[in-house]
């Protein structure tokens, strides 16, 4: 437990507390100004005086060197990333960050804390991949050396690649809704320029319309959806709402829902949650492959963050019979989404596209997980199993977003080597790579079979954890009736632990997707033109190797990481 | 005592090997080819060192462990590490007569493995991924606790897929993908029948080892002990409606893997399109890690449920006997046949099971054991045959016994043992069987109609066996004119590091023919045990068990 320091913005403290924001902030400056430094004079009007000014003109060798912006963003991505690991190991401190009249803003807590290390870790890989490899001619297409380190859009790239951290992590903050939407917003958008970075390639244009157009109607319900809260309950702070809709009786309960529906919308978009995941695949085949890498996993958290801030603390589950108003619907959303998910990557042959479905089924295995929180009470009050078994649920959630990026991401990467050399639209595109580059294949290996769950990876363990809560809430407190004599069977178990059976089941179905690429890798021959070296990139392998050794370590020693997990579930909606 | 034994064995292999990978994957191609020789030698011996130790684990060289009689959740050389505290996941080790003849046999036939593959292609990565296979499949059987057991059964899976995808036959591609998938399917319905097993347990009753997260444990001594008090007391362990959909969920998992009748059908296609070291490991150990799993879990937890359960799996076991052999009957694919044998075979060790019966459990144990050392054997004998005349199909080659006489007199004595004559090790096993499943249906008034099965299949199995070598060793066999599939070459005969596998296999077929006990008297002592402690309690005055 920690006490909860306010804190007026610029006030005392702000700055520590603000630390990985701040650092974000400095470095999207940099990222702006440095690489536009050069031999730049301004002439004294009148006179012929020039006096060396700095900004434009011939740019000095070193701003104008490619690798810059990489660098910078890398460094700003992975600053802020080990300040949020610092402050982890420093025990961490609640502070809230507070308007004039007392009203919450953001507050830092361990909750918010994890999701930015997930967000920084997320950028700060995909920055550093994409250094040096950056094309600007679109995909499929090849380039010349020169081309290639166009060095103007190299900085938006980077850029934009801060401005999204930036937002993700004041939706992380957040303690309401406007200000999250804020945060969304500038994510959003930053993500919609990334899509669309390939704007000289057909599939690159395709894909940044659709992600703009289907993102920007999700985000246009969810507001709508938000004045109608804020209509209903004249404010937009969570505890506001959140107690508003308690004390509201359920015949008045029609305008909350509909602005809660509303705004689920937009989190479902980002989460990819069918049916709102149509333009995820073809975001994701069009985009650069770093950036589907944070499309899955970075923007995906961020997403789940509103999700659970709009059931769990919002619409929460009631005190009394402990089930939430949104369970079945939700429940059905997670069974379908899941279901969905992995017949679609079944039939895409594009391992884009495939890895776009795959985590349309992750998150069908996420929404699962939460429709076993609304099952039972989740309240502070509640100090016994309940509220121990809801913060299992949470734990996994976040545990399983968490080792995400590294095998998602890392999954995204070695195509993105391959990309480097050409279209990879085919699964074919990835044959014999275990002849080309064993470490290689060998590393995509592991990550499909940490995406399919099999053990001793970290997917493993995170796909364990969902199955053991959402068990562990169906099975509630009959180990100990049973012990006292009760009799009980299967059907007396709450009905979400079907959902873990659809789950196990499905993971069996994506088994045999992910299986296939491996199929590809060590069986086939390399496509026709790809027979030599695969493009060199040290950064890009050093970001691979360290996404393999996070898969392999924690799926082999996962404590300390599921205890860091654990804390931040308990900071939802404990005073931690 | 050095109860940390089975660390090293476990993890010695699965780190050597994955070391001799990562270097081997480094060098380049014609490096590779050099490195071929000395890595493959290094892996012999280290899975000789293997040997080395669990031989001398048997004759109490490590400790002074007596293997005879020990109790049921009693365990030899146990230790316990913590792993993932927070959810009650501990590293725990121990052996008892169930798993030790079980790892005993698996760093058996890892050397003997590498001894008869010794010409494989691309050795420098195909040895160490054998290597791996046992170190996996050792954990497996060491493993104590839930979630350990289930690492391990998974982990089993990948070196098995790269062993056929990479050294198979033509239809590879296609048979480790359905291997890994079918297996793959029916373990998450076990995982998710381990995880409500686990939150099951009842939290208020202190448990040890328990999670401290979850207030539960992984712990299957733990389990096992309160599955055990609450059994004898004439109640149902978690009630009878959840048992037996525990026990059902469980069986799924480990039926796949034995396999049984109609879980079977990923069996032949994997052992048709694995390399020769693939399907003896496959057939040698990894379809036993289903019989093992069944004694563990289900059968020692759940005996209310099995003896719900004993007519379904009494019938399971007696068309997978049964069925397999018709099966074998009409194959022309050696290895085909062999594989339907190994169907018909587990069928024995399923109907042991069922009948309940200390004498009948031991069967099931010893044939579990004695099918673990003819098994590889009859699939070296294919291998060779394979590898030699370019055809698996029977009749491709005819009268060997002129033209090869070392792979005719192994295939004789490998059939033999299979169809089981008496002083061979199956024979054992399958009179065991006869006997207690004489003396179960004798005892409980049941059809003598039972026994028609059994008695059926001694004939068909020995007419499958008889017909494929009166085809290929005696029929025929003009020394003129060798098999079409040879194009001209000269006949072939098995070369010596085969030779001496297949020595090896023989001489530890006929060791334990003659003299069973060696392992045998521990598999009883455990086996009734286990039946006085655990089902006499529950049958009341049930017809005794012998």
């Amino acid at each position: 437990m920690s006490n909860l320091t306010e804190i007026e913005p610029f006030g005392e403290g702000f700055v520590e507390a603000m630390g990985p924001e701040l650092i974000l902030f400095a470095g999207m400056l940099l990222l702006i100004i440095v690489p536009n430094l050069g031999q730049g004079t301004f002439r004294i009007p009148g006179t012929q005086l020039r006096l060396p000014w700095l900004l434009g003109g011939q740019r000095f060798e070193f701003t104008s060197d490619p690798r810059l912006p990489a660098w910078l963003a890398t460094f700003t991505l992975g600053g802020a990333f080990f300040n949020v690991l610092y402050t982890f190991s420093q025990g961490l401190d609640r502070v809230a960050i507070v308007s004039e009249s007392g009203k919450q803003l953001l507050l830092v807590n361990g909750f918010s804390r994890i999701f930015e290390l997930i967000f920084f870790g997320a950028l700060a890989l995909a920055a550093f991949s994409s250094m040096n490899r950056l094309r600007v001619n679109g995909v499929g297409s090849k380039v010349s050396e020169t081309e290639l380190f166009n060095n103007r859009r190299q900085a938006d790239f980077y850029i934009l690649m801060v401005t999204c951290a930036l937002g993700m992590s004041v939706v992380a903050l957040a303690q309401d809704l406007f200000v999250l939407f804020i945060g969304l917003e500038l994510a959003s958008f930053s993500t919609y320029v990334l899509v669309a970075f390939l704007k000289e390639s057909k599939v690159g244009v395709e894909s940044g319309m659709k992600y703009f157009i289907v993102g920007s109607v999700a985000s246009g319900v969810g507001l709508y959806g938000l004045s109608m809260l804020y209509l209903w309950a004249g404010s937009l702070q969570f505890d506001v709402l959140a107690t508003a809709f308690a004390t509201t009786s359920s015949t008045d309960m029609a305008l909350p829902l509909i602005g809660i529906g509303f705004v689920l919308v937009g989190f479902g978009f980002k989460v990819s949650a069918a049916p709102f995941h149509f333009a995820a695949p073809d975001a994701y085949a069009g985009a650069t492959s770093p950036v589907a890498g944070v499309l899955a996993t970075a923007s995906k958290a961020m997403g789940m963050i509103g999700l659970v801030r709009m059931l769990l603390i919002v619409a929460a589950p009631e005190t009394g019979d402990g089930s939430a108003i949104w369970l079945v619907c939700l429940g059905v959303l997670a069974a379908v989404t899941m279901t969905w998910g992995n017949l679609a990557a079944l039939g895409s042959d594009n391992p884009k596209r495939m890895l776009a479905y795959s985590s349309v089924a992750h998150a069908g295995y996420m929404l699962a997980a939460l429709t076993a929180v609304g099952a039972w009470n989740w309240d502070a009050a509640v100090s016994g199993d309940a509220g121990a078994a809801a913060v299992a649920v949470l734990t996994a959630v976040i545990f399983h977003l968490l080792v995400l990026v590294a095998f998602k991401l890392g999954a995204f990467l070695v195509l993105s080597i391959l990309e480097s050399e050409g279209d990879v639209s085919r699964l074919s595109s990835l044959g014999g790579l275990a002849k080309r580059e064993p470490l290689l294949a060998v590393s995509m290996f592991i990550f499909m079979i940490s995406l399919a769950g099999v053990p001793p990876m970290a997917g493993f363990l995170s796909k364990l954890l969902v199955i053991m809560g959402i068990v562990r809430v169906a099975v509630g407190d009959m180990g100990a009736e049973l012990a006292d004599g009760g009799i009980y069977a299967l059907g007396d178990m709450h009905w979400v632990w079907w959902l873990a059976l659809l789950m196990v089941l499905n993971s069996a179905i994506s088994m045999f997707y992910y299986l296939r690429v491996g199929v590809v890798m060590f069986f086939d021959e390399p496509e026709e033109g790809r027979e030599g070296p695969l493009p060199a990139g040290w950064q890009v392998r050093a970001a691979i190797f360290a996404c393999v050794l996070t898969t392999l370590i924690i799926g082999v020693a996962g404590d300390a990481v599921l205890r860091l997990c654990e804390m931040a579930a308990q900071s939802l909606n404990y005073d931690w | 005592m050095q109860d940390w034994i089975s660390l090293p064995l476990v993890g010695f292999p699965l780190i050597s090997s994955l070391l001799l990978l990562a270097f081997v994957s480094k060098v380049s191609e014609s490096m590779r080819n050099k490195l071929s020789d000395p890595i493959r030698m290094a892996c012999l011996v280290f899975s000789l060192v293997l040997l080395g130790i669990t031989t001398g684990m048997f004759f109490q060289y490590f400790g002074d462990v007596s293997w005879e009689g020990i109790g049921f959740n009693q365990y030899e050389y146990s230790h316990r590490y913590t792993w993932i505290e927070s959810l009650g996941i501990h590293w725990t080790v121990g052996l008892d007569a169930l798993s030790f003849p079980m790892v005993w046999l698996t760093t058996f036939l890892l050397p003997v493995t590498i001894i008869a593959t010794w010409n494989e292609k691309n050795g420098a990565t195909y040895f160490p991924i054998v290597l791996a296979m046992g170190g996996a499949l050792i954990g497996v059987f060491v493993a104590l606790d839930l979630f350990m057991f289930y690492v391990f059964w998974e982990l089993t899976l990948i070196p098995m897929f790269f062993l056929i995808l990479m050294w198979g036959g033509a239809d590879r591609k296609y048979a480790s993908q359905k291997f890994f998938i079918y297996t793959f399917t029916a373990s998450v319905v076990m995982l998710l029948g381990l995880i409500t097993l686990y939150f099951f347990q009842d939290p208020g009753n202190p448990l040890d080892y328990a999670g401290s997260m979850t207030g539960r444990s992984f712990d299957i001594p733990t389990i096992t002990q309160h599955a055990l008090a609450e059994n004898s007391n004439g109640n149902w362990y978690l009630g009878a409606n959840i048992q037996k959909v525990l026990f059902a969920m469980l069986m799924l998992g480990f039926l796949v893997k034995l396999p049984a009748v109609p879980f079977h059908t990923w069996l032949p296609d994997a052992h048709v399109q694995a390399p020769t070291g693939g399907s003896m490991l496959l057939a040698g150990v990894m379809l036993k890690m289903g019989a093992y799993g069944m004694f563990r879990l289900p059968i020692s937890l759940f005996p209310h449920a099995l003896e719900y359960f004993q007519l379904a799996l009494m019938i399971i076991g007696m068309v997978s006997l049964v069925w397999g052999a018709i099966v074998c009957l009409g194959q022309t694919n050696l290895k085909k046949m062999v594989a339907y044998s190994s169907v018909s075979h587990m069928g024995v060790i399923l109907i042991g099971i069922a009948t309940m019966q200390p004498m009948g459990w031991a069967a099931a144990l010893f044939m579990m054991f004695a099918h673990g050392i003819i098994s590889p054997m009859l699939f070296a004998v294919c291998g060779a045959f394979k590898h030699h005349y370019h055809s698996m199909e029977i009749g491709a080659m005819r009268g060997m016994a002129k033209h090869s006489p070392w792979i005719a007199t192994s295939m004789m004595f490998a059939w033999m043992a299979s169809l089981g004559l008496p002083l061979l090790a199956g024979f054992v096993a399958e009179l065991m069987m006869f006997i207690a499943l004489w003396y179960f249906i004798d005892a409980n008034g049941w059809s003598v109609f039972w026994m028609v099965g059994p008695a059926l299949v001694l004939a068909l199995t020995a007419a499958y066996y008889l017909w494929s070598m009166q085809r290929t060793i005696f029929e025929g066999g003009d020394e003129t004119q060798p098999p079409a599939s040879l194009h001209g070459e000269p006949v072939p005969d098995l070369a010596s590091p085969e030779k001496l596998a297949m020595l090896i296999l023989a001489a530890f077929t006929i060791l334990f023919g003659v003299m069973p006990w060696i392992g045998l008297d521990m598999m009883h002592d455990w086996t009734k045990q286990i039946f006085d402690g655990l089902i006499l309690p529950i049958l009341g005055d049930f017809n005794g068990g012998i």
